[in-house]
């Protein structure tokens, strides 16, 4: 494989495991600031306890997935300097308004949120998770209008050879960003719903005696997959016209990868859409609790939502090759003067570094998420949460 | 408008080498400072507080590298691809042994905190025209004295004395590592470079005298400066950044609304998440 090979894969690899962390770090902070801002306003202490639990898993997931972020943020200028030369301008734009914006802000409310814990007035806490979920979510926008820009660039102009911007306006009304980036926040959500719910499943399994804790978690689970999952499939479909439109040769010439991963991406939707929606009635008398066989098939479910985003991107950035910015710059133009050898050994290193990362992370969520909501005063598993 | 991004773009690189720097230092010196476990743990307590806040202000650096300096980031990336893979294997290392913490993950947290410290002498060394042994020994004596003396503020009884201790013993070798970069300096930067110099040497001396007098906080002002002063060195060297590496006004304005209103309200919650850090103790 040659330089620009290696530079795909690297890409197509880091990223796939940069964005399973981030669903659930987008799933699980909002599932956080539903329970706290119930626990603010409610004198039931499970709801607290609710908070500190998932809030503990979301925390370890921020805070190993910052770190695959930041190789992120570096790769575009190691691997792709041809994009930053010729389409910064532009490009660059959201992609620096996401760190300033977004992640600059989300980290420094969520350091503050984290050993705010019982210190801070419980109003100002709840507002500061209420406000790293904003910017949650604002680094989601950013990074979806960088994405848009290069399956159809607008708001552009050539001047010597490199684009300028004439029209950020055009950037923020491209018809291949807002329904491409409300289908990534419903994707968020799922995974959050089916997270929840397959955890909960797992202790009911375990037949816990935190009956409470774990109905009012999982009923959390199933209703917010339940909502999101139809509006996730909507505006999936609702994409097609556009890449009709802007990108046709993406559903004219499906290659085998990118079209098994839209056959998956489908297929999984709709399962959790009849699923989630089935289980809703059987919510009622906990007969979901007391059938026991669907709790196996929740903690089973619980990768189905991660495949499938894996597999839309798949399609979303296979399908634009040979382009990288759709129309203006070729893949192997941008690609980096690297040698091959330097290429191969970012490669290693990125790939054996994410899949540790990847593995520790599941590992640590795994762990925590069996033991339960302890009590507090045991010690951290994580030094990184003491205050949790 | 070009000056003002110019400026932060320096802001947010000192920011980050004032700040991590002493994230990597404490990892560094973890079995140094701590010689039972529970020590270390007492010594990582210290850090972790600020651990979020302080490595996000090189994910904000290099977004502004990217938006406001498409031309340089692309260049100064790919030009560098084997230091910069090789850093930032060891800031994903060292990240994820913080947060892993267990003994056996150890040589991971040192390790990484070492190789980050390294990595980024041998940078700063490559684009100022020095020895890249030199300044990757440089940069690592400078943070572990910087998260030296940020122990020696944080923590109690026999573990200051312990970080006091090596905290003193670590200036000289920071001084010695100042000079030689002077001398061994490309001619173009050396008017510049050797005010910075200076600077330097005087604050370090600070610092000693500081720590002497159990003024902790004044010493760590005095070391986070130093940390900060390879950037001023590097933004000094007027080749590096230039017009003509920019983006455009229109990007520049696009971008000036988010930085005037994201930058003071960092400032703010990070001013308060140290307060509070503060008030707990």
């Amino acid at each position: 494989m040659d330089a620009l090979g290696l530079a795909r894969l690297q890409f197509a690899t880091t990223t796939s495991f940069h964005f399973l962390f981030v669903l659930l770090t987008l799933g699980l902070v909002t599932v956080v600031a539903v329970t706290q801002t119930r626990a603010t306003l409610s004198a039931n202490p499970v709801h607290a306890r609710m908070t500190r639990f998932w809030g503990r898993l979301y925390v370890v997931n921020y805070a190993l997935g910052i770190a695959t972020g930041i190789v992120m943020e570096f790769q575009f200028g190691l691997n792709w300097s041809g994009l930053s030369t010729f389409a910064g301008d532009v490009f660059g734009a959201p992609l620096a308004l996401e760190t300033l914006v977004a992640f600059f802000l989300e980290s420094t409310f969520l350091g503050l949120w984290i050993f705010g814990w019982d210190r801070l007035d419980k109003w100002v806490h709840l507002a500061l998770i209420w406000l790293v979920t904003l910017t949650a979510y604002a680094s989601a926008f950013w990074i979806m209008m960088a994405n848009a820009f290069l399956q159809h660039p607008v708001g552009h102009e050539l001047r010597d050879g490199v684009l300028r911007m004439v029209d950020f306006s055009a950037l923020l009304a491209n018809p291949t960003f807002g329904i491409a980036f409300l289908h990534v926040c419903f994707a968020a959500l799922t995974v959050g719903g089916v997270f929840l719910t397959g955890v909960s499943a797992y202790h009911f399994i375990r037949r816990t005696t935190e009956v409470e804790f774990f109905r009012r978690s999982l009923r959390l689970g199933v209703v917010l997959t339940a909502v999101a999952t139809p509006l996730l499939v909507g505006v999936g479909f609702a994409q097609f016209p556009i890449v009709q439109e802007y990108q046709p040769e993406k559903l004219d010439t499906v290659g085998a990868l990118d079209g098994s991963g839209l056959g998956f991406m489908i297929q999984i939707g709709f399962v959790l859409l009849l699923v989630s929606w089935a289980t809703v009635p059987l919510l009622f008398r906990d007969w979901v609790v007391k059938l026991r066989f669907p709790l196996y098939l929740m903690v089973v479910g619980i990768p189905l939502p991660f495949v499938a985003a894996i597999g839309g991107w798949l399609f979303r950035e296979i399908g634009r090759q040979p382009w990288l910015v759709q129309g203006l710059l070729t893949t192997s133009d941008a690609v980096s003067h690297v040698s091959r050898d330097q290429m191969l050994v970012s490669f290693i290193a990125f790939t054996a570094v994410f899949a540790v990362l990847a593995i520790a992370d599941w590992v640590l969520i795994a762990r925590l998420a069996r033991r339960g909501p302890v009590s507090s005063d045991e010690s951290p598993v994580s030094p990184l949460v003491p205050a949790l | 408008m070009e000056g003002v991004w110019v400026g932060l773009l320096a802001f947010l690189t000192c920011g980050y080498f004032a700040l991590a720097g002493f994230d990597y230092g404490v990892g560094v010196l973890l079995r140094v400072v701590g010689r039972d476990e529970r020590s270390r743990r007492v010594v990582l307590r210290a850090v972790t507080p600020f651990f979020l806040g302080n490595e996000v202000w090189l994910v904000a650096a290099v977004g502004v590298l990217f938006g406001a300096f498409p031309r340089l980031e692309g260049e100064l990336l790919s030009s560098q691809h084997t230091v910069f893979s090789v850093l930032l294997a060891g800031l994903v290392c060292f990240t994820v042994a913080v947060q892993l913490r267990s003994p056996a993950w150890d040589f991971l947290l040192v390790g990484g905190a070492l190789v980050v410290a390294v990595s980024w002498g041998v940078l700063l060394g490559r684009v100022l025209g020095g020895p890249s042994v030199l300044w990757g020994a440089g940069l690592l004596v400078l943070f572990s004295l910087h998260g030296a003396v940020f122990l020696a503020w944080r923590l109690p009884g026999e573990l200051r004395r312990r970080a006091v201790r090596l905290a003193v013993l670590l200036v000289l070798p920071c001084v010695a590592f100042v000079v030689a970069a002077v001398f061994t300096a490309g001619s173009v930067a050396v008017p510049a470079f050797g005010l910075v110099a200076v600077i330097a040497v005087g604050l370090l001396g600070g610092a000693w005298v500081a720590l002497r007098a159990e003024r902790y906080r004044v010493a760590f002002a005095c070391t986070a400066l130093v940390c900060a002063l390879p950037v001023v060195a590097v933004f000094g060297a007027r080749s590096v950044v230039t017009v003509s590496v920019m983006a455009d006004l229109s990007t520049l304005r696009v971008l000036t609304w988010a930085a005037v209103v994201v930058v003071p309200l960092v400032l703010a919650f990070q001013w308060a998440t140290w307060w509070m850090s503060r008030a707990a103790r």
